[in-house]
């Protein structure tokens, strides 16, 4: 076999982790994770083979699978030469300080937290409520053939309250989590017993809420929804992978005026939030990078391939695996950057409108630009007031339509926590913004 | 080289030694070993190949009726994780509701699991029905590939408990993705095919032909005005829904802990008539087939709604227990590092077929929906944006409809099932035909 290869890396990924379950007041899981692993990535010609094992002492055995896998692809479906993006080597500085190391907290501490704030969501109406705990190190050692090799360990941690609320056979939920690349000062930073508390008010809430009326409104967006907004329909769409492959909206609009020009959007993986890395997986140093500036597109997300397969359009450093998969292009920290208006102003610009707030979760096709949100909850505005309450409303539309139909940008920013699916994985990031005025989008609901 | 399953539950054995050792009363372990391989496409051409072998335990230890988790892939690791386990458990309070793990039964055989022919399948193989995708897109003309995956993988696990549980299965399964595009700007329009299988039965180049039409045939959509009318879901629309919002109500967890709307409604009809849904663990070639479930528990089909009324919940172990029932065999875990919990198997959709589009005088038929997890999971409510539809006119298929929400509720839709299709799919634990639902909302 030709042991010829144009490009390798290795990463070896060690991770251990905790989480604790607690549901309707009692522990209902606790779990333990310690797993180790080892993945290979060449090119051979322009053909990436990868391979991964469980056992990390397998460099050998794994390499030799991932030439192997290039070079059968290569011979079977030929791709022209592919030049990485020249970067530099990493330098591994700004780590975030972990002041309370969550390992040494005991266990018994973090349960006696946990039902503490299980018991705050717990008001009457709550039929039930579940809090969920995660702890967890990653060790991530990366080297490749062009000399780089570096470590590092991140500590990660946070927590999630839902409550459900029951009333003559209606059913609602809120929840609140907080989770961030920190230790188990998280619980300093954020008062979990309020959030406990506000997601079982939610719950309540929405009982008494009415179902909106679907059709095409004005809207204004919280720093939640829109902030799931700039990531699913504009942060997705901008993968250059997506554009390559034809399957964005953003194709060949680098330069172009695609929203109104009070929109700023960043995607900045060196901001300590919950997407954070020092480098990406392929290696290179993290950068913040400008999606969007003054409504024009400026830049893509890459990696270091599609760096150089669309010149000019961005830089390399958003690549990034779940565990032992390959790199993707991925998000990391998204945000809408504030603007000058505010809430206030906003209810006093529109009428027969609704105010959308939290996020259920939501899913784009980046190519035809379409995107289905869910808000978790909303209220009609009527002569500049929240007036009715609302439940199960949606918002759904085209992405460069809601982008040029934003008419003022708050100067209230706020960023939320996740973890983004792509391409079979799942990786933390943050995604957030102001509140956003939208002078048209379609809003969907039963009532 | 995937690893050997015997040598995992060598240590399995080990590890609930250390656990009783440790003063646990009952254990369990999962052990698995896979291989798998995968090829990702970008747009005509394969991008990557990719091999991953995985190997490890997922360790449960009871003390008094609470239970501690712990898991690991690092042989080296075992005792370390069995104590884990054990001093997670100490750590709750006695369960008075935990009736035991399970005991050793007889299996029947899950018929049509494996496929030897995939458990070692070459590079060049994948390759090949990979390439088949590929071929199979461009013999649409007009239409541009996106993207595409094909997945291939060998899986064994042994489950060993204290109670005297020892079992071990193999299996297979292979699954094909395409997503083409067609038309440009504002015409642009994408769809994407989809199959899986436990054997080498699939046909690839069908995979990548129905992306490409479906793609072209959605060119040039018109609006509508919103209104309630006739819809029918096809198999992947109505599967991510039910996914999101009846496979939990089912779950005797979510009713035990009163999270479900189907809470005190076993005997009551929750359905039209005509329907019947089963969930079925035997299913001969079925994605969710298998000897027993996650926990040990034989396998077997259960009658969830028989003639439009519920029949069952799924129970495992300890919610059986609970409410003094038999476990309906539905403890699953999608991995060795998660405890297990309620999932369907194979859920089946069972109506009498006809021929609804020509039965449709006016109304939309939706390939797939966008944003069904985003779906009330307890009420069923669901608001969700419509991919790949059509207008249906006089009993024909015309224009495609550019974009299009629909909104409603599961519960009310299984009332309002009026006909179902003979396209029965299998979308890997659901297997549905396409059903036509009478004045669901649609929002233009």
């Amino acid at each position: 076999m030709n042991n010829h290869t144009d490009f390798h890396d290795v990463r070896i990924l060690r991770n251990s982790g905790l989480s604790i379950f607690i549901d309707n007041g009692e522990i209902e899981e606790i779990s333990n994770n310690c797993t180790q692993g080892i993945a290979c990535r060449v090119l051979v010609n322009g053909s990436w083979g990868f391979a991964s094992s469980d056992h990390i002492s397998d460099t050998g055995g794994v390499l030799s699978s991932a030439v192997r896998l290039a070079s059968r692809t290569h011979a079977r479906s030929p791709r022209p030469d592919i030049e990485l993006a020249a970067v530099d080597p990493p330098v591994i500085q700004d780590l975030p300080l972990i002041e309370k190391d969550p390992g040494e907290v005991s266990i018994e501490e973090k349960v006696e937290l946990l039902l503490e704030i299980y018991k705050r969501a717990k008001i009457p109406d709550v039929s039930s409520a579940s809090v969920i705990y995660s702890e967890s190190v990653t060790e991530e050692e990366y080297k490749n053939s062009e000399g780089v090799e570096t470590q590092y360990s991140l500590v990660r941690c946070g927590f999630a309250v839902t409550a459900v609320a029951s009333r003559n056979g209606v059913f609602q939920m809120g929840r609140e989590s907080r989770f961030d690349v920190c230790g188990f000062e998280l619980f300093d930073r954020h008062d979990p017993l309020e959030l406990g508390h506000k997601a079982g008010t939610t719950a309540v809430d929405l009982l008494s809420a009415n179902l909106p009326k679907g059709g095409r409104m004005p809207v204004i967006l919280d720093q939640e929804l829109a902030g799931v907004f700039i990531h699913e329909a504009v942060g997705h769409a901008a993968e250059a992978d997506h554009v390559i492959e034809g399957n964005s909206i953003l194709t060949g609009k680098v330069g172009s005026q695609i929203a109104t020009p009070c929109i700023n959007v960043m995607d900045d993986p060196t901001m300590h939030g919950f997407g954070y890395y020092p480098h990406d997986d392929e290696g290179v140093g993290s950068v913040p990078t400008e999606i969007i500036k003054d409504g024009i597109l400026t830049s893509y997300l890459h990696s270091r391939e599609t760096a150089t397969l669309l010149p000019g359009t961005g830089r390399p450093g958003h690549a990034r695996s779940q565990g032992l998969s390959r790199p993707v292009i991925r998000m990391s920290n998204t945000y809408i950057e504030n603007g000058d208006s505010n809430l206030d102003e906003m209810l006093l610009e529109i009428n027969n409108a609704i105010y959308l707030i939290g996020s259920r979760g939501g899913q784009v096709n980046p190519g035809e630009g379409v995107f289905q949100f869910n808000a978790e909850r909303g209220f009609m505005v009527e002569d500049g007031k929240l007036t009715t309450p609302l439940r199960d409303v949606s918002l759904s539309g085209h992405t460069l339509d809601i982008l040029t139909n934003i008419k003022l940008v708050g100067n209230d920013m706020k960023m939320n926590s996740g973890r983004c699916g792509k391409a079979g994985q799942l990786v933390p990031v943050t995604d957030g913004s102001p509140h956003i005025l939208v002078s048209e989008a379609t809003v969907g609901g039963s009532g | 080289m995937k690893q050997d399953i015997d040598q995992v539950m060598n240590l399995a054995q080990q590890a609930v030694d250390i656990a009783i050792q440790a003063g646990a009363d009952e254990v369990e372990v999962f052990g698995l070993t896979g291989r798998s391989v995968h090829v990702d496409i970008q747009k005509d051409k394969i991008d990557l190949a990719r091999e991953s072998f995985a190997a490890g335990l997922g360790i449960k230890a009871i003390v008094s009726g609470a239970v501690g988790f712990s898991s690991t892939n690092d042989p080296s690791g075992i005792r370390d994780s069995a104590l884990l386990a054990v001093g997670s458990a100490k750590v709750r309070n006695s369960d008075p509701d935990w009736s035991g793990l399970p005991v050793r039964s007889d299996y029947c055989i899950a018929k049509g699991i494996f496929d030897p022919g995939i458990d070692n399948m070459d590079i060049d193989a994948c390759i090949d029905l990979s390439m088949m995708m590929i071929d199979g897109a461009q013999s649409v003309k007009d239409t541009i590939p996106i993207s595409g995956k094909f997945t291939c993988s060998s899986f064994s696990y042994g489950i060993l408990n204290s109670n005297g549980v020892e079992v071990q299965e193999d299996s297979t399964r292979v699954d094909g993705f395409f997503d083409c595009r067609a038309g440009e700007g504002n015409d642009l329009s994408t769809a994407f095919e989809f199959d899986i299988s436990r054997s080498l039965d699939i046909d690839f180049f069908h995979i990548g032909h129905e992306a490409a039409s479906e793609a072209f045939k959605s060119i040039g959509g018109v609006s509508i005005d919103s209104s309630e009318m006739d819809v029918l879901l096809k198999p992947n629309a109505i599967a991510d829904i039910l996914e999101s919002t009846f496979c939990p109500s089912i779950s005797a967890e979510n009713i035990q802990k009163e999270r479900s709307a189907l809470i005190g409604k076993l005997e009551n009809q929750i359905g039209v008539e005509e329907l019947d849904i089963i969930d079925d663990g035997l299913m001969e070639n079925g994605i969710g087939s298998s000897r027993c479930d996650d926990e040990g528990v034989p396998s077997k089909c259960n009658r969830i709604i028989e003639n439009g009324v519920l029949k069952t919940y799924l129970y495992d172990t300890y919610t059986a227990g609970k409410a003094k029932v038999e476990s309906t065999g539905s403890a699953a875990r999608d991995n060795y590092a998660q405890t297990t919990s309620i999932d369907v198997c194979n859920l089946k959709i069972e109506y009498p077929a006809s021929d609804i589009v020509a039965e449709t005088n006016k109304g939309v038929i939706i390939d797939s929906v966008i944003g069904a997890h985003t779906a009330n999971p307890i009420s069923g409510d669901f608001s969700v944006e419509a991919r790949n539809s059509f207008l249906i006119e006089n009993g024909e298929i015309t224009s495609p409809v550019k974009s299009m929400m629909i909104s409603g509720n599961m519960f009310d839709l299984l009332q309002n099932i009026i006909g179902v299709g003979r396209d029965d799919r299998v979308l890997g634990n659901i297997i549905t035909p396409t059903l036509k639902i009478s004045g669901l909302k649609v929002i233009g």
